[in-house]
């Protein structure tokens, strides 16, 4: 029942840009551009080169990240290690009065006990991931029902004060935008120092799996926010009004 | 295609000069957009910020003269992720290709996120006319389209209405209560589009670009709607120009350092979303099938156009509009179509034609403000004058709009100045012929036909009395 593309068209169209171009044959070569000239092997060495030069600066990376995320809007804790994150994450979640807080099935949540530190406050805490007992199909209306929704992250970038999140199995599109407030747990290692550090890995990844790459991700560097009425900042519209960003050690 | 409105120009522009509740919000919020841009690129500093612009001006360009190349790879890399890509030659057959994707999925609610090319398809129209529920669900779009007007700012669509014509709004459509408090607004909005992303069979956006190598579209927003849509329907259509194409990846890093910078003044906006394609067999949620619609409407012309070709390197941020005098005082409505102020004014006569837009270059007074604070460095005022020309003096297509009388005085003045003996003597005549029109150094009106225009809306400058090497001469004979 897929509307399939009008191969003629498709045809006649790259005919009609060719021809404004004043070109009759399609290039012969890959355009002379920087960016598409590296092959894997090479993307390979300059991401290990931008991943040892993050390293020797972690301590300092980490500072920058989260003065930045602080000036973008986020409320920004740093913790000693997994226990007094999970209570931090309880902690937010009781502060805003939340009864039920969604998280994702992410690796994370094996290391820092974010159920139990929940459950000691009396909040339920709500996996949001489609398997035996749950269908994909009733995610989305129990994200809308959350109060809090808690993720770890795949990157955070210093230079913008964001948050990178690659969804995947076990981790919904949704727990990161449709509860009023939004926990992001993010570890030393996952600090960039900038937008290009994330691009070239996320390019790395996908000549790695060959283009089957995930078709999805998000930066997310603070709280929703609108400016559309008398351009005055309003918070919190289709996401989160309240982003906390914990950095575990 | 959306209605257009632009030889209109003259007197919407008067009317808008004329509603005072318009002046008085237009005199804030607009400079408030300018200063928020200037203070963000202070903060990068003006040699980084330059160098930028060149990089962007430079992918731009590359991607533009290649452009059968990255739109073949487009093809290829979102058909590898899953997606369907559409070539769609004008408005209609665009709006065709996603209104039979709709009937196909037997679509009743459609959530949009922002798309101007979908503005110039004028798509809910078609959707509506066809039983199928658009809604808007970026804030401003939401609000005009209860209005049911056109945007006023390409990224703030609905900058000319106040808390309180806002609160009528949702007050006649939604039942709520009336209420001052612009929070209390975004509350009944959010509200109201929950239901709706809770239950729209599918979404559309728009793209801000298109990465050739990983079929990889970028949205930029600060609501979350762009991510509501691209996350709850399970049909996704994202409309795009077929200039929005960069090659790699790693060209992004440069334009998101330039566009919510130039747009509104922030470092990075809330959320920048990226798709592809389809949901993976894995992935929790997104929609199960994707389609990309890849639009000319008009572009294809203007890639043809050396003179013009530039300004496909538009990313949409608005600065030109911000800082440009006209644009401040009349506002985007008397533009008359989906883009305004100096972009719109080269944008509407290259996509819609020169008859329907040729009054809109000469709506500049070339002060060369939007040229400085293009992030992509379109030589505007040069486009702007090179389009005032053909709609005169006629070229590529156009004829030309001047009077023969008109083009006869311009051969004349040409010739009168090109020597010093012959200007001398022009100056003369001149004298003589402008007495019985110039009082007090200027001329208010000619009283001839075909040339009176020239006058119309604005005075000529008289001659003066003596020239300038008759006063140098003058003063070196005395003493």
């Amino acid at each position: 029942m897929t509307l399939l593309p009008d191969e003629q068209a498709k045809k006649e169209f790259l005919e009609r840009v060719r021809t404004a171009l004043g070109r009759t044959e399609p290039l012969k070569h890959v355009p002379d551009h920087p960016s598409l000239k590296m092959e894997l092997p090479q993307q390979e060495q300059k991401v290990r080169t931008i991943q040892a030069k993050n390293e020797a600066r972690r301590e300092r990376l980490i500072t920058a990240l989260l003065s930045r995320a602080e000036q973008m809007g986020w409320r920004v804790n740093r913790v000693p290690g997994p226990e007094e994150a999970a209570r931090a994450v309880a902690e937010i979640a009781r502060d805003a009065g939340a009864k039920k807080a969604a998280r994702s099935a992410q690796d994370i949540f094996k290391r820092v006990d974010v159920d139990g530190a929940l459950r000691k406050m009396g909040i339920n805490p709500l996996v949001l991931a489609s398997g035996r007992t749950r269908h994909r199909s009733q995610l989305k209306g129990l994200s809308f029902e959350a109060e809090v929704g808690i993720t770890g992250v795949d990157y955070a970038i210093a230079e913008t004060g964001s948050c990178v999140v690659i969804p995947r199995k076990g981790l919904s599109r949704m727990v990161s935008l449709a509860p009023p407030v939004y926990i992001a747990l993010v570890e030393p290692a996952q600090v960039m120092e900038s937008l290009d550090d994330v691009f070239a890995i996320r390019r790395m990844q996908y000549m790695q799996n060959n283009g089957r790459d995930t078709n999805y991700m998000n930066f997310i560097s603070g709280p929703s926010r609108t400016a559309d009425i008398e351009m005055t900042i309003s918070i919190g519209v289709h996401g989160p009004g309240q982003v906390h960003l914990i950095m575990i050690g | 295609m959306s209605e257009v409105k632009s030889k209109e120009f003259q007197s919407a522009s008067k009317a808008a000069l004329n509603d005072k509740g318009l002046q008085r919000l237009l005199g804030r919020v607009v400079h408030g957009f300018a200063d928020l841009r200037d203070a963000a690129v202070e903060e990068v500093t003006e040699p980084v910020w330059e160098q930028l612009r060149e990089r962007a001006r430079s992918i731009k360009q590359q991607t533009l003269a290649n452009l059968d190349y990255y739109l073949e790879l487009v093809d290829k890399s979102v058909t590898r992720n899953g997606g369907h890509v559409h070539f769609a030659k004008d408005a209609d057959e665009a709006n065709k290709i996603v209104l039979e994707i709709a009937k196909r999925h037997d679509v009743k609610r459609v959530v949009k996120s922002k798309s101007m090319v979908s503005e110039e398809m004028g798509i809910n129209q078609v959707l509506e006319a066809n039983g199928i529920e658009p809604v808007e669900t970026d804030l401003g779009e939401y609000i005009i389209q209860l209005a049911k007007e056109t945007p006023f700012h390409i990224i703030a669509p609905a900058l000319h209405k106040s808390r309180e014509q806002v609160s009528d709004l949702f007050h006649d459509w939604l039942k709520s209560q009336p209420t001052n408090e612009i929070e209390e607004l975004c509350r009944i909005a959010r509200d109201e589009l929950r239901d709706k992303f809770a239950t729209a069979d599918m979404g559309i956006t728009g793209a801000n670009f298109i990465v050739a190598e990983t079929g990889t579209v970028m949205l930029v927003t600060n609501e979350g709607n762009g991510r509501m849509t691209t996350s709850a329907p399970r049909v996704l259509v994202t409309l795009a120009g077929m200039e929005k194409v960069v090659p790699a990846l790693e060209d992004l890093a440069t334009f998101i350092r330039l566009l919510p910078r130039s747009a509104t003044g922030q470092r990075i906006s809330a959320y920048t979303t990226f798709l592809g394609g389809p949901r993976s067999a894995t992935d929790e949620d997104g929609p199960e099938e994707y389609h990309l619609v890849l639009v000319d409407n008009g572009r294809m012309n203007v890639l043809k156009d050396p003179e013009m070709r530039e300004v496909l390197q538009c990313i949409r941020c608005g600065a030109c509009l911000n800082t440009c005098p006209v644009y401040q005082k009349v506002g985007g409505h008397a533009y008359g179509w989906v883009y305004s102020g100096p972009i719109g004014a080269i944008l509407t006569p290259l996509l819609v034609g020169m008859d329907e837009g040729k009054e809109l270059p000469f709506a500049s007074s070339l002060c060369g403000a939007c040229k400085d604070v293009c992030p992509v460095k379109i030589d505007i005022p040069r486009l702007l004058l090179r389009l005032r020309g053909r709609a005169t003096e006629g070229g590529n297509g156009v004829k030309g709009s001047a009077p023969w009388i008109q083009k006869l005085m311009v051969r004349r003045w040409f010739s009168s100045v090109k020597t010093r003996q012959a200007m001398n003597r022009s100056a003369k005549l001149g004298r003589l012929l402008q007495r019985p029109v110039a009082r007090g150094g200027r001329i208010k009106r000619i009283p001839l036909p075909m040339v009176s225009g020239w006058t119309q809306q604005r005075d000529f400058p008289a001659l003066a009395p003596k020239s300038f090497s008759e006063v140098w001469r003058d003063s070196l004979d005395k003493p």
